[in-house]
């Protein structure tokens, strides 16, 4: 067991009492609370480009379905609560490795049917049915993934009855195998081997296994502990958005450490010397990436040219790079809200930059942009909200021909998606007024649906050929008004248009009008506009916001 | 069908070919424990079979290229995310063994095998 003092305390507390269901769900709780804190170091493992690859959130799902089943439960006996988790994991199981983790899970509770409490023997003998039960569900099994780390583990759990008929010590046995055969991953899975990285899935099983023992060892579970990342899983990219005043370059150095390299020494130095920080391991050699002011410029290469052998190093000018990318509408920029586990989270597509920012400022966690003759693929909607931490999705099209390929994502996915089909930009804000991250699903669907009806949508475009529709005659080129995506009335000038469309759809009665500019109206000429509807509409309240979006030298929502 | 004209000549890839890259995926995909007749009037569901192309059926019209795969799932797993990842993995390794999107993914659940009841 382990020598340190403290540890050995706790788990001499925890020995105390016999492992029955209760114990079981607060093991459960830590796995799941463990795993959630690593979810994004194993997302971040992936290789394979497919849809089906948030490796550490479909795992954080199925977790948390199976401790939600057990959460409230009062039961003792620990047979009767495992199986119960089981059943849990398997209600909620996502993706690929969600599917392997519930085998594993009805394989261990078949071990132990009405077992009263956990002892060394039937969790050696859980161990082995999980991975049983695992391997039956292929045909071919791939080596060098979670089934091979379940294996490996339940193997150690076999070996360790020999010697132990401690759980605590078994399980430390089962964890160390874990990370072990973790490590081993790469050298069975070729495809992990060219990534750079260990396998996700094991990855995943590993933080459960080992989020119990560090539960028992009274360690906490709620900060990541790596310091050290594979290779692959370092993304450069996003640390742009990190730079602090003061950091001008960024420097990249591969370096082969003489010694063994002492983390906490080493992180301890380079906080000397600069900000963001991320030291990457691959194939013998590290990779760090730092931030630093320009006098210290040259540092980062001196400190590891003094604890191993510099290969490669590479200095980027971070100013030079921030003003490129600085201004422009970025839409990496926008203030997207951050959804938490479980919550409801809406993607909306939106045709300009402007109105994209007002989605952002409502509570939109996704963006797709697209509109009127850019319609989106439905690809490109499902990698919106693939990521998201959650599978309580709500889309909105915004546009009537949008409405078919959002339906079509909400078809081709495991989440639990809805399409609130918004027709226009107005629309879809108004439906986005009644959203309530916690709240019940279906009847915030609902309510986002009867939102539809409450706000008139008032559109000036340009008309692209002669045509006569409901008894308007419009020339190639004329500017147009729609109202409801009906063509009322076509106008010599945008402003004409504008009053005429409001005339049309009775503003008078209503208390808010507002204007989304389009990208091709000059400032200039919006305030003049929005003055002469202000004079025209004393009573209404106007409201004008920058839209950006293309072709459309206005959308006004009206409620 | 699948062909592709180079300066040199043309590459045509035989809807076989393909059935065999989608069965050998299916077999890796997690959950799927054999693939059977897609007609029951053929005869019983067998799992296992050798031939590369059982279970697999390939349509290409000129213009998109279909997929039908008729499996049978281990009884116990949650068939829907099953379905979806043979789905992703058959898709993943036809695309990027042959170069060209695939249109469609169809996953026909045949039949469950127990191995073990609960």
């Amino acid at each position: 067991m382990s020598s340190d003092p403290q540890i050995l305390i706790q788990q001499e507390l925890f020995q105390q009492k016999p492992i029955d269901g209760q114990v079981l769900k607060k093991l459960i709780e830590a796995s799941l609370t463990w795993l959630r804190t690593n979810q994004e170091l194993v997302n971040s493992l992936n290789v394979f480009p497919v849809p089906d690859g948030d490796t550490g959130t479909n795992m954080v799902l199925t977790m948390q379905a199976a401790y939600d089943e057990v959460a409230n439960s009062p039961e003792k006996n620990f047979g009767k609560m495992v199986h119960s988790v089981a059943n849990g994991a398997l209600m909620g199981a996502r993706g690929n490795s969600g599917v392997i983790l519930s085998q594993l899970w009805r394989g261990i509770a078949r071990a132990l049917d009405s077992q009263e409490v956990l002892d060394a023997p039937s969790l050696a003998r859980a161990l082995a049915y999980g991975r049983d039960t695992a391997y039956k569900g292929v045909v071919r099994p791939v080596e060098g993934t979670i089934l091979t780390v379940a294996k490996d583990a339940a193997k150690t759990a076999e070996l360790a009855l020999d010697e132990t008929d401690s759980v605590i010590k078994m399980l430390e046995l089962v964890v160390d195998a874990a990370d072990e055969s973790v490590k081993r991953t790469p050298d069975l899975l070729p495809v992990l081997k060219d990534a750079g990285v260990v396998d996700s899935g094991g990855m995943g099983l590993y933080y459960i296994l080992e989020g119990m023992l560090r539960h028992i060892n009274g360690l906490p579970l709620d900060t990541s502990l790596s310091v050290v990342k594979p290779l692959a899983a370092m993304n450069l990219d996003t640390t742009l958005e990190l730079i602090e005043p003061g950091q001008d370059f960024e420097v990249v150095i591969d370096f082969r450490p003489n010694d063994g390299l002492d983390f906490n020494i080493f992180y301890d130095d380079l906080e000397q010397i600069g900000t963001s920080i991320q030291l990457g391991e691959g194939d013998g050699f590290y990779r760090l990436h730092i931030h630093v002011p320009t006098e210290k410029l040259y540092e980062p290469i001196e400190y590891t040219r003094k604890i191993g052998v510099v290969t490669k190093a590479a200095i980027e000018n971070l100013l030079a790079q921030l003003e490129a990318m600085g201004r422009g509408n970025d839409e990496s920029d926008l203030p997207l809200v951050t959804v938490e586990p479980g919550q409801i989270a809406v993607v909306a597509v939106a045709p300009g930059i402007g109105i994209a920012r007002v989605f952002a400022s409502l509570g939109v966690a996704a963006i797709v942009s697209g509109g009127q003759t850019m319609n989106p693929s439905t690809q490109e909607i499902i990698q919106a909200f693939e990521d998201l931490p959650t599978d309580k999705i709500i889309i909105l099209p915004n546009n009537k021909n949008i409405v078919m390929a959002a339906k079509a994502a909400a078809e081709l996915t495991v989440k639990n998606v809805a399409v609130v089909p918004s027709k226009t930009v107005p629309q879809g804000l108004s439906a986005m007024l009644r959203l309530i991250p916690e709240g019940e699903f279906n009847s915030i669907v609902e309510e986002m649906n009867q939102a539809l009806d409450e706000v008139e949508t008032g559109e000036i475009t340009y008309a692209t050929r002669d045509v006569e529709i409901d008894g308007v005659k419009v020339q190639e080129d004329q500017i147009i008004a729609l109202l409801n995506g009906k063509l009322v009335l076509a106008a010599p000038t945008i402003e004409k248009a504008c009053l005429g469309l409001l005339e049309k759809a009775h503003a008078d009665h209503f208390e808010i009008i507002t204007l989304f500019s389009g990208a091709d109206v000059t400032a200039k000429e919006v305030i003049r506009i929005a003055d002469s509807i202000r004079s025209a509409y004393p009573e209404q309240e106007i409201e004008v916001q920058e839209g950006n979006q293309p072709h459309y030298h206005f959308i006004i929502a009206i409620e | 069908m699948t062909d592709e004209i180079t300066p040199l000549g043309s590459i045509q890839v035989s809807p076989k070919a393909i059935s065999s890259i989608a069965y050998h995926a299916a077999l890796q995909s997690y959950g799927v424990v054999g693939l059977t007749s897609k007609n029951i009037v053929d005869g019983l569901a067998q799992v296992l079979v050798k031939d590369p192309t059982y279970g697999v059926d390939v349509d290409y019209d000129g213009e998109n290229l279909n997929i039908d795969l008729y499996v049978i799932v281990e009884y116990g797993t949650r068939i829907k995310a099953v379905a979806a990842s043979v789905s992703n993995t058959v898709r993943y390794n036809v695309e990027k063994a042959l170069g060209m999107p695939v249109h469609e993914v169809n996953v026909h659940v045949q039949g469950l095998r127990i191995s073990n009841f609960d």
